[in-house]
């Protein structure tokens, strides 16, 4: 049901029933690696390229959020997941393998709640039984496409962000009243914001007015204030652009405490990992969010919690041909089943 | 990690190890890095030393220039000198002014003149050979023109 | 590019510089002095080997100080590609920023970089393509300055002021 302007509210409460996500080998040293569900020990993962690599990520989180959703892959109806690689092959690959109706979806690192809100949707509306939703993102592949070669010995300023690598993957079905499960209750899409940032490096800066954009939006259509959420979430907006955004949070008159507002790309990582910033890539909201979030969430530490995954919707080319970094930002409401909001 | 550490320590000591294996040094050894200050050498026994070590002295007195090695063939004379290394920009100028002097003092000799540290070790690594009876005067002589050779191909 | 960031600044709203202030209050900035001086001493340590390099050849083998450059770049370009190779290049350059970039070791890293990375593509088109994607164009742009300083100096031989 559209509520206010840009914002969805599920009233079927569509339930995230179970989660996939692996990791590559720099997770394994972070702080959440107990929250994966599979961790690779090299890069390559047994592959001949960092694209097959990359696929495998996602179609083993792909089948180990079937297995825990005890659920067969015929079952599922659709799938929505992306990816930053070209024409989102790797996805597009793995939607082969598994055989799923598919949506490919481009959000940049916003594709994670992008792909939930719309599998929200079409769950709520009874449009599936079972959907798959991911987003994915490796290092090395990234790396490739967007920057320099993987060895290459640049020196990367400290505002620089990491790519993780990982696949975090969500099961939406319809709300089963008796299992304590999370649920998604609203969705607020934001609008393509761009600040007229150019640098490549600074994507926390170019992201963070398009996060607090899409906040203010759903906090506005919604006619909530931040007080509602025990934990506001926002995707890789790293040390600068967090700190930017908790800014024009604050000036905007939305008040919240800083404990309150975290960042999937701090959240990963520990403090010694040379991460400069924080981490980013499609995968980074994905698996933070469908592994330690939710899982935190289960044990209790959260009842309600805002997602907002950001996306700088830029290409190689685009900003060679110094064009400035447009971005964008999807926002979803998740909740434990059986609180009533 | 650990191991990575270990083996940047082996690597340390190995080198190290090897560069002081070789107790007696000989000057040849050292001679880019110290100032060896050798003897002036004449490959022919019939020539006359005093006005080599007159050549040495007068190249010594250089300001710019801190370590001297001269050669005497049958006919070339080589000189080799080090400059210091605040004047290394201004080598050119000091090969100039060198090779000047050289031949209006000495009108008579032909010169060769080089800065360049490979002739530099060559006269020393052939004064090293010369003590040695085996070295005869002939081989002597041989490889000073090999080496006055090599000092037109660094011009 | 001063006239380029002038000419942005006029393109961009009201809205949008004040937030390029906002964020630019955030931005951490480099450490400049410290990146310095961490440059110059692994420039420097990359320079003190390549100096033992050359010794070494002017001591075992028959190069003089003019001839022994060639052997000693190519010596030092095969060191960086090990490094590269073995993926311990990156974290240099991490750390030395400038002081492993501007030696000759950083072009070497460049040119084995890009080769490593797009293997996968193939050899003719992959490797082929774009090992000289990074380093290509500072081959380009340093024989063409390399020319256009030869044109100057032979024109000024001509016209007789040197």
């Amino acid at each position: 049901m559209l509520k206010g302007h840009q914002s969805w509210v599920f009233a079927n409460r569509p339930m995230i029933s179970a989660t996939g996500v692996t990791g590559g080998p720099f997770e394994a040293n972070g702080k959440l690696a107990n929250d994966f569900d599979l961790l690779y020990e090299d890069l390559w993962m047994g592959k001949e390229s960092y694209e097959k690599a990359h696929r495998l990520l996602l179609e083993e989180a792909i089948k180990m959020a079937l297995k825990k959703g005890e659920v067969q892959k015929e079952q599922v109806q659709f799938l929505f997941a992306g990816d930053l690689i070209n024409q989102i092959t790797p996805t597009s690959f793995a939607a082969r393998t598994m055989q799923i109706p598919y949506f490919g979806l481009f959000g940049a690192c916003s594709t994670s709640m992008e792909g939930l809100a719309l599998s929200s949707f079409v769950v709520n509306y009874q449009g599936a039984k079972y959907v798959l939703t991911g987003a994915s993102s490796h290092n090395a592949a990234v790396e490739k496409q967007f920057r320099y070669p993987t060895e290459y010995g640049g020196q990367k300023p400290p505002t620089a962000q990491w790519t993780i690598t990982g696949a975090g993957v969500a099961l939406v079905q319809p709300n089963e009243p008796e299992k304590l499960h999370p649920v998604t209750t609203s969705a607020t899409i934001g609008k393509v914001i761009d600040m007229g940032l150019t640098d490549p490096f600074n994507m926390g800066g170019a992201m963070a007015p398009a996060a607090a954009d899409t906040i203010m939006a759903h906090f506005r259509d919604l006619k909530l204030d931040p007080s509602h959420y025990d934990l506001i979430v926002t995707g890789d907006l790293g040390r600068v652009g967090h700190d930017t955004a908790f800014e024009l949070l604050n000036k905007s008159g939305l008040k919240m405490e800083r404990k309150q507002f975290q960042d999937c790309g701090l959240l990963m990582y520990k403090d010694d990992q040379p991460v400069q910033s924080g981490g980013s890539g499609a995968g980074c909201s994905a698996t933070v969010l469908y592994g330690h979030l939710l899982n935190q969430m289960k044990k209790g530490t959260y009842q309600r919690m805002l997602v907002v995954a950001t996306g700088a919707l830029l290409s190689p080319l685009s900003f060679q041909q110094s064009e400035s970094i447009p971005c964008i930002a999807h926002a979803v409401a998740i909740e434990m089943n059986g609180e009533k909001g | 990690m650990r191991a990575r550490y270990r083996l940047i320590l082996f690597t340390c000591v190995f080198f190290l190890a090897a560069c002081s294996h070789n107790q007696p040094a000989k000057d040849s050894q050292l001679a880019l890095m110290k100032t060896t200050n050798p003897k002036p050498v004449v490959t022919d026994k019939s020539k006359n030393r005093n006005r080599i070590e007159e050549i040495k002295k007068e190249v010594s007195s250089f300001p710019q220039i801190y370590d001297v090695a001269v050669v005497k063939g049958k006919k070339d004379t080589l000189v080799a000198y080090k400059v210091k290394h605040l004047h290394r920009f201004s080598m050119k100028k000091i090969e100039k002014n060198l090779t000047k002097m050289l031949e209006e003092k000495y009108p008579k000799e032909k010169f060769t003149v080089s800065s360049d540290y490979k002739i530099f070790l060559e006269t020393i690594r052939l004064d090293e050979r010369m003590k040695s009876p085996k070295f005869s005067h002939r081989e002597a002589e041989k490889r000073f023109k090999e080496i006055v050779k090599m000092t037109e191909a660094t011009k | 590019m001063r006239m380029e960031s002038k000419q942005k600044k006029q393109n961009t709203t009201l809205q949008q510089r004040n937030y390029q202030q906002l964020q630019q209050k955030h931005e951490i900035k480099r450490p400049v002095l410290k990146n310095c001086i961490k440059a110059f001493f692994v420039g420097g340590l990359i320079c003190f080997i390549g100096q033992a390099v050359s010794y070494f050849y002017i001591y075992f083998f028959n190069f003089t100080e003019q001839s022994v450059g060639n052997p000693t770049v190519a010596t030092m370009v095969f060191f960086s590609m090990l490094l590269t190779g073995f993926g311990v290049y990156d974290r240099i350059g991490q750390f030395g920023g400038a002081g492993s970039a501007v030696p000759v070791t950083g072009f070497g890293n460049a040119v084995i970089s890009a080769a490593i990375e797009h293997r996968t593509e193939g050899f003719v088109l992959g490797v082929g393509g774009n090992m000289f994607k990074l380093a290509g164009s500072v081959i380009l742009f340093g024989v063409f300055s390399a020319f256009v300083v030869a044109l100057v100096k032979t024109l000024l031989v001509i016209w007789g002021v040197l």
